[in-house]
């Protein structure tokens, strides 16, 4: 059994199915991301394992116990909300030593654990401030100090980053992960921004209409989507869509718009399919026969690399990305030659 | 010192003008016949006031019923109002109409509804008697439970609207986040919730205990002239006793003690919401 353990949770609010019994297991020390759009349940599910919401069905194990039935204040589960949710009354040390004060520590301890975890933040200038002087960025540092102060089993960070800019948010990213890793803290991560899951988590879980559809590493997850949805959340490609002629040797041939293509998989003749590339295995002028010609539409440059737009009929999408062009960035409208690997070939039964 | 040169301030004229002159100035001019003898400034008034024991009772019946007043108004109100915030909104709706409404009935409507309810033959006589809490009927009219009761329902809304404006503006989270932390609910009732509501807690306080020590028709039609407070001894010296002198002597007693009480439950107040 993992460390956190949540099987088979169902949720409805009013007949609207929120969570369809969801698995989840999460090791010891491990960073987990629930990657969705909105409304695919991941806060549901992280407010159902912090215990701020019951499930219909199913139970939540941490740590060897059940915690299933157990109220919040008694789980052992910190949480850094969205908006960050501190206390306008107090201040930012106050908030820090707010978890120790009402778990009765000891006033030493107390005061000491509130100044590791203030430098840690890089806020020990700040202690004596209103947490309502704070910048975006600060006041997120604080959240994450005052959950980390008690030493939770498992830290829930409900989409920490959503209010930051961009820059500011990049940086907190990492320096949050390092936090982590030298805690050694369980962490399990609402978001919705693929890139923020591709960052920071060991795996990710890719969740649709309230169930997980993948839960593996990034790098799988960007290579070997589990679904049509999880490529499609996960990651740019194009996607060509096709029916199977036959399968042979756990090879599907594909009549697709731009001829016949070569994918691993295994589907009945005749199967409506979705093959799937990601733009940055396709390849210009591949050497080999393996290639076909298709119409630039548009290509946009983005300095390390060039994005390529192929003419295309709805709803195929033929996008390539390329390091690679020794003519310079061609010119709309040319003919160009396409190819990749069949090992790089996704294929999906259609959505 | 810009504030003087804005020209906006000129609008508050009219309210200013309106105020000084059909209010402030008569006040004054009342409030100082009891600072006037026929030897010019005197103290008299106060010290005769405070030598007769009668008048020290007036004083305590006021405060001890506009203590009581407020006090039930807060136990009731202050729950009333995090119900309130909580509700639906259809629901919320139709407890703001049920809080409000009432207001437009006017005092001396409700207080007679009072002396019905209150009587030896009343619904409460009859409740407390059907689940045994009384042997036989009684009459709580002309009682100060009466008039604590009767008071405490007329301004009740003055407890929960300004609790509940406050208590609306707190985040649910941040009881839950305190939760997340280990916190027993009563650790986040006493440490998160009674804080921040405690500037509403005050103002509800100010609002009724300022109108309760100095409600006059209420205790006229619900205890009777038996009982008197500063209020009803005031309106005696001006209607009845014709004695100007002394019906200015209780008003100023009566507003130095409703402000004192008000200004030093806000104080009192804020050094405890700046403790927790």
């Amino acid at each position: 059994m993992s460390f956190l353990d949540v099987s088979g949770a169902e949720k409805s609010f009013g007949s609207a199915m929120v969570l369809g019994g969801v698995d989840l297991g999460v090791a010891q020390g491990e960073f987990v991301s629930l990657l969705g759009p909105s409304g695919c349940g991941k806060t549901t599910l992280l407010r159902i394992v912090a215990g701020l919401l019951a499930v219909d069905r199913g139970t939540v194990t941490l740590d060897g116990e059940d915690i299933t039935a157990r109220p919040p204040h008694k789980r052992d589960v910190g949480v850094v909300f969205q908006n960050y949710a501190l206390f306008p009354h107090l201040t930012v040390a106050e908030n820090v030593a707010f978890g120790l004060k009402a778990k009765r520590r000891g006033a030493a301890e107390t005061r000491e654990a509130v100044k590791r975890f203030l430098d840690l933040v890089h806020l020990a200038d700040f202690a004596d401030r209103s947490v309502r002087a704070l910048s975006g960025g600060q006041q997120q540092r604080v959240a994450v100090a005052r959950a980390l102060a008690v030493r939770p089993k498992l830290l829930l960070l409900d989409e920490p980053f959503s209010a930051l800019d961009r820059k500011l948010r990049e940086t907190m990213q990492i320096e949050l992960r390092r936090l982590l890793r030298e805690l050694g803290t369980t962490s399990v991560f609402v978001t919705h921004d693929q890139d923020e899951a591709l960052t920071m988590s060991d795996r990710i879980a890719v969740m649709n209409r309230g169930a997980i559809e993948q839960l593996d590493r990034p790098e799988a997850i960007y290579r070997r989507p589990a679904t049509a949805f999880a490529l499609g959340f996960v990651g740019l490609s194009s996607r060509l869509s096709g029916r199977v002629i036959g399968t042979e040797g756990g090879l599907a041939t594909v009549e697709t718009a731009f001829g016949r293509l070569v994918a691993p998989g295994s589907f009945v003749a005749g199967a409506p399919v979705l093959l799937a590339v990601r733009p940055e295995r396709i390849k210009v002028d591949p050497p080999g026969g393996y290639a076909f010609t298709a119409r630039l539409r548009d290509a946009v440059f983005q300095g390390s690399k060039v994005q390529l737009h192929f003419e295309t009929t709805e709803p195929d999408q033929l996008m390539v990305e390329t390091t690679d062009l020794p003519d310079g960035v061609p010119a709309p409208g040319s003919e160009m030659k396409l190819g990749w690997a069949v090992a790089d070939t996704l294929l999906y039964p259609a959505p | 010192m810009k504030g003087w040169r804005d020209p906006v301030a000129l609008l508050a004229i009219p309210a200013i003008a309106y105020l000084l002159l059909l209010y402030a100035l008569p006040l004054l001019w009342l409030l100082m016949k009891s600072f006037i003898g026929p030897g010019g400034l005197t103290l008299k008034p106060y010290i005769d006031f405070f030598a007769d024991p009668f008048n020290w009772r007036v004083v305590w019946n006021t405060l001890v019923v506009a203590l009581w007043v407020t006090l039930v108004c807060l136990i009731v109100g202050y729950p009333a109002a995090f119900a309130l915030a909580r509700a639906g909104v259809a629901l919320q709706i139709a407890m703001l109409v049920a809080i409000i409404l009432p207001l437009s009935v006017g005092v001396v409507v409700k207080a007679f509804a009072w002396q019905i309810v209150l009587r030896r033959d009343g619904v409460v006589s009859q409740f407390l008697v059907a689940v045994g809490v009384w042997d036989e009927p009684q009459r709580l009219l002309f009682t100060q439970a009466g008039l604590v009761l009767g008071a405490a329902n007329i301004f009740l809304p003055f407890m929960i609207l300004p609790i509940y404006s406050v208590v609306k503006l707190i985040d649910p989270r941040l009881t839950e986040a305190g939760a997340t932390l280990g916190a027993t609910p009563l650790y986040r009732f006493l440490r998160i919730v009674l804080p921040l509501t405690l500037p509403g807690v005050v103002s509800g306080i100010a609002f009724v205990f300022s109108m309760a020590v100095s409600m006059y028709v209420i205790p006229s039609l619900l205890i009777g002239d038996r009982f008197q407070t500063l209020s009803t001894l005031t309106g005696r010296s001006f209607l009845f006793m014709r004695n100007e002198q002394l019906g200015s002597t209780t008003a100023v007693v009566l507003l130095v003690l409703a402000v004192s009480v008000v200004v030093g439950s806000s104080w009192l107040a804020r050094r405890l919401g700046a403790r927790a």
